[in-house]
């Protein structure tokens, strides 16, 4: 093809793309960056909903969940998001007072939280678990609390991540503060030694700890799932912890400010479908908030026994406190 | 250091065009930073967040320690390297060249990562170790070692490529005759050597104690823990946990004041009386202790920056490469890539022919400064906040998302991001032409174009080529502001690579490293290469 020809052909897309968007309404969802991503459920998601919906649906992305509330936060009422995918427990009580999101109208009856899910403005879209993922056959006894890990000769290493600006990192804050409580300090100096290091983000320490520069990560009870269903790699295992974990649940929500209400409450039941979930459960790497029998590989871990609720009001109230403390104990 | 004669500013060419264009891009670029904090303050609407947790002056003191350090030891380093590099002829020596260079380049975690594969607990060395001799040799890498490390193979390997260029310059004429009066291997460093470095250290000095100052990933990955942080971290925490946007702004002025007192102190020392122009091969060789001290700091560069981005190759390029190059986004991204490195290095050029020439003809020291001091800006002032700006301005001028811009900003973040170092390479021979040959230009009485084609030109296109190939690998390997953009569809290669590592594929993101590391080596040996002075001719 020549120059000209190309030129000719770009121009002729230029003109008919806007023509062809313009007959769609355009559902415009905010998430991070990795579930939009080309790996993540993003374009699955897209895929499936454009199918029912008549609609276009665009990603716009942020870094991480925090990230994209500020970005709402910053756009205020006039936001052009209809939907805000990916927010979770430890962000929805600021995403909440921000006044910014509508009720959600969906119907989740059919969800596995007990009791059952009262929330008004967020619906779940799949939850896991924070916990410390290792190699089995480096590792055949691992530590089954956080005191276990601390009385293990300093040569045993974990990586965490920084709560500053990660979520398992600040979930890890969450965990150690809700269990331990005014002991928190102290475990935190008792798992200094044991640190590498504090990364940014969750990306950095998961690969740390595959290049076997650590013994344990601070990651999900599900990660396990990922090596043995796309790597077929039995190896991994998460470390159940008699304290119990902290849940994290995935949410999403959409904006007042709206100019596709509708079809903003369609997305979100969506999600919750065993059609989206089948899709996100192996994509993201997490629990389905709906029971999706068969369709959930039996790779993926047991649930642990004991969880700790973390709760809004109790992160509104302490949450900046706890990671303070957590921070100056590693100083 | 030689000071130049008063009377020599009379003898520069009168340039009003020029310092009135090195003056508008310099203002330019002040305004633009001025603009983002301006207009995140406006976004705070008054209300002040809860006090700010940072200890700002501890965290001034460690970042400042540690940029001292990296800075010194990567200018020894660099310089010792240079030195044995533009001594020692081998074959493959344009390969390690190209190597070392592209080391300050790629993205500071594949750098890291790299370092880790050759030192860290499963690393080759350990290996190596634990087979032979049944224990392993445990080096601490977490900590203020490792980032020291870190940097130094960043910015140690990339001063050594500055000062190389430098050295390569030194005139056939000043070796003959250095040859011809038997000096030693030492006195041949200080007399003929240093002069030309002299003029090229401040700047590097200056980049490379930003870069450390302000560095991030290297910091949170190698620091080891909290103990160990810099101010963009802290900024980074004020933007995004605490949305505190007015103390975000506070601890960025904190951060810009003192990478200005450096930058000022830096672009205000006196031009050094540099000669460019090109020497070729020379058959000077060092004899005996110099020369096999040459041989010596070319093997421990070799292992300590070599071996580490080898390892990135080794680890990126098997079986695994196919599930990844028959993804279209891997070509996509590959594309958006190439093509935003060819214009922020056409852009980084010009910019930085811009700011040189008016430095150069500016009479003044003060004006010099103001000239030159705004290129070094997009340094100190951190990637978080530059997004937030950028996200911000873009609102403001009614673009849908800032999506839609990203391409526009990250274009320009990357010039501006090479900029500094254009400037550091660039500025001293254009310094040194218009001092040395001023008043030849005035006694032929040449106007500013034919004064550049002419006379400056041809005697910087090396550094110019040198120039491009090093904005083309910035560009190529920046993940500062692009992953701070919502850019769903345009994706570059760090970008897809950060993807890929948060999607549990340390293999496809191993790959991805491999490919922007080979791209980077092959441009840095190609890319000079086409500027450099055909020989024949002159």
């Amino acid at each position: 093809m020549s120059f000209k020809h190309f030129a000719l052909a770009a121009s002729l897309c230029a003109i008919a793309l806007p023509t062809v968007a313009e007959d769609r309404p355009v559902l415009d969802i905010y998430t991070y960056d990795s579930f939009a991503a080309e790996w993540g459920p993003g374009p699955a998601l897209k895929a499936g909903f454009e199918k029912i919906c008549g609609c276009t649906v665009d990603y716009v992305t942020a870094v991480d969940a925090i990230s994209m509330l500020r970005k709402v936060q910053l756009e205020g009422a006039t936001s052009p998001a209809d939907v805000v995918v990916g927010l979770d427990t430890a962000t929805s009580g600021e995403a909440r007072a921000t006044g910014l999101f509508a009720d959600h109208g969906a119907d989740t009856s059919g969800l596995v939280f007990w009791p059952a899910w009262s929330d008004a403005q967020f619906i779940p879209f799949d939850y896991g678990y924070f916990a410390y993922v290792y190699n089995t056959e480096k590792t055949p006894n691992p530590p089954k609390s956080f005191e276990e890990l601390i009385a293990l000769p300093s040569s045993f290493k974990i990586v965490i991540e920084d709560p500053r600006s990660s979520t398992p990192g600040l979930g890890n804050v969450y965990w150690i503060a809700a269990a331990y409580g005014d002991r928190a300090p102290e475990i935190w100096a008792g798992l200094k030694p044991h640190i590498l290091t504090v990364t940014r983000g969750w990306s950095e320490a998961y690969g740390l700890f595959l290049n076997g520069e650590a013994d344990m990560v601070l990651s999900y009870t599900t990660s396990p799932a990922y090596h043995v269903i796309a790597e077929n790699d039995t190896r991994y295992a998460y470390a159940p912890f008699k304290e119990g974990h902290v849940q994290q649940i995935e949410l999403a929500g959409a904006l007042a400010s709206s100019n596709q209400p509708e079809l903003a409450r369609q997305f979100l039941q969506y999600l919750m479908t065993p059609e989206a979930q089948t899709l996100i459960s192996t994509t993201n790497w997490m629990y389905p908030v709906t029971d999706i029998g068969d369709a959930l590989p039996d790779a993926f871990p047991p649930q642990p026994h004991v969880f700790i609720a973390v709760s809004e009001d109790m992160i509104a109230a302490n949450g900046r406190a706890w990671v303070d403390a957590a921070l100056a104990a590693l100083q | 250091m030689q000071l130049l004669p008063r009377s020599s500013n009379l003898a520069l060419p009168r340039r009003p065009l020029r310092l009135l264009a090195g003056a508008a891009v310099a203002f330019g670029i002040a305004a633009l930073v001025g603009l983002v904090l301006a207009t995140i303050l406006t976004a705070t609407s008054g209300d002040s967040a809860a006090p700010s947790r940072v200890d700002v002056w501890q965290l001034l003191r460690m970042t400042a320690i540690q940029a001292g350090l990296s800075t010194l030891l990567s200018l020894v380093a660099g310089t010792a390297l240079a030195w044995a590099l533009n001594r020692l002829r081998f074959v493959g020596r344009e390969l390690v060249v190209g190597l070392f260079a592209s080391a300050i380049v790629t993205p500071g975690l594949v750098v890291a990562f790299g370092l880790l594969a050759i030192w860290g607990r499963a690393g080759w060395v350990n290996q190596t170790a634990l087979a032979l001799t049944g224990q392993p040799l445990e080096v601490p890498l977490f900590g203020l070692g490792g980032i020291l490390a870190a940097h130094v193979i960043l910015d140690g390997a990339f001063a050594a490529r500055i000062l190389l260029a430098r050295l390569d310059a030194v005139p056939d004429l000043r070796l003959k005759t250095g040859q011809s009066l038997g000096l030693s291997a030492w006195q041949r460093f200080a007399i003929i050597d240093w002069p030309m470095l002299q003029g090229a250290i401040p700047g590097l000095g200056a980049i490379i104690f930003l870069l450390a100052f302000t560095s991030f990933p290297i910091v949170l990955l190698l620091g080891g823990g909290p103990a160990n942080q810099t101010l963009e971290v802290a900024i980074y925490a004020a933007v995004r946990l605490d949305f505190d946007l007015r103390g975000a702004v506070q601890l960025a002025l904190v951060q810009i004041g003192v990478c200005a007192a450096v930058i000022l102190l830096a672009t205000a020392a006196a031009p050094v009386s540099a000669v460019t122009g090109g020497s070729r091969v020379s058959s000077w060789r060092d004899r005996g202790a110099a020369r096999a001290l040459q041989w010596l700091v070319l093997a421990l560069g070799m292992a300590g920056f070599g071996l580490p981005l080898l390892a990135v190759l080794a680890n990126g390029i098997g079986p695994g490469m196919a599930s990844l190059l028959v993804r279209p986004g891997f070509w996509h991204a590959l594309g958006t890539s190439l093509g935003l490195g060819a214009a922020s290095a056409i852009l980084t050029l010009l910019m930085a022919l811009t700011i040189g020439t008016a430095r150069a003809a500016a009479g003044t020291s003060a004006a010099r400064t103001l000239i030159g001091a705004p290129a070094f800006a997009y340094l100190a002032v951190p990637a978080v906040v530059l997004s937030l700006g950028a996200f911000l301005i873009v609102r403001a001028l009614g673009a849908q998302t800032e999506a839609s811009a990203a391409p526009a900003v990250v274009l320009l973040a990357n010039a501006l991001m090479s900029l500094p170092f254009a400037v550091a390479t660039l500025g001293p021979p254009l310094d040194a032409v218009t001092r040395s040959r001023g008043k030849l230009i005035r006694s032929l009485g040449l106007d500013g174009w034919q004064q550049f084609r002419d006379i400056e030109w041809p005697l910087v296109r090396r550094e110019a080529g040198i120039v491009l190939a090093l904005a083309f690998c910035f560009s190529l390997g920046d993940l500062g502001v692009i992953a701070l953009l919502g850019t769903q569809d345009f994706t570059t290669l760090p970008l897809l690579m950060y993807r890929a590592l948060g999607a549990y594929r340390t293999n496809d993101a191993g790959t991805i490293a491999a490919v922007m590391l080979l791209v980077t080596i092959i441009a840095f040996v190609a890319i000079p290469r086409l500027f450099e002075v055909p020989d024949a001719r002159r």
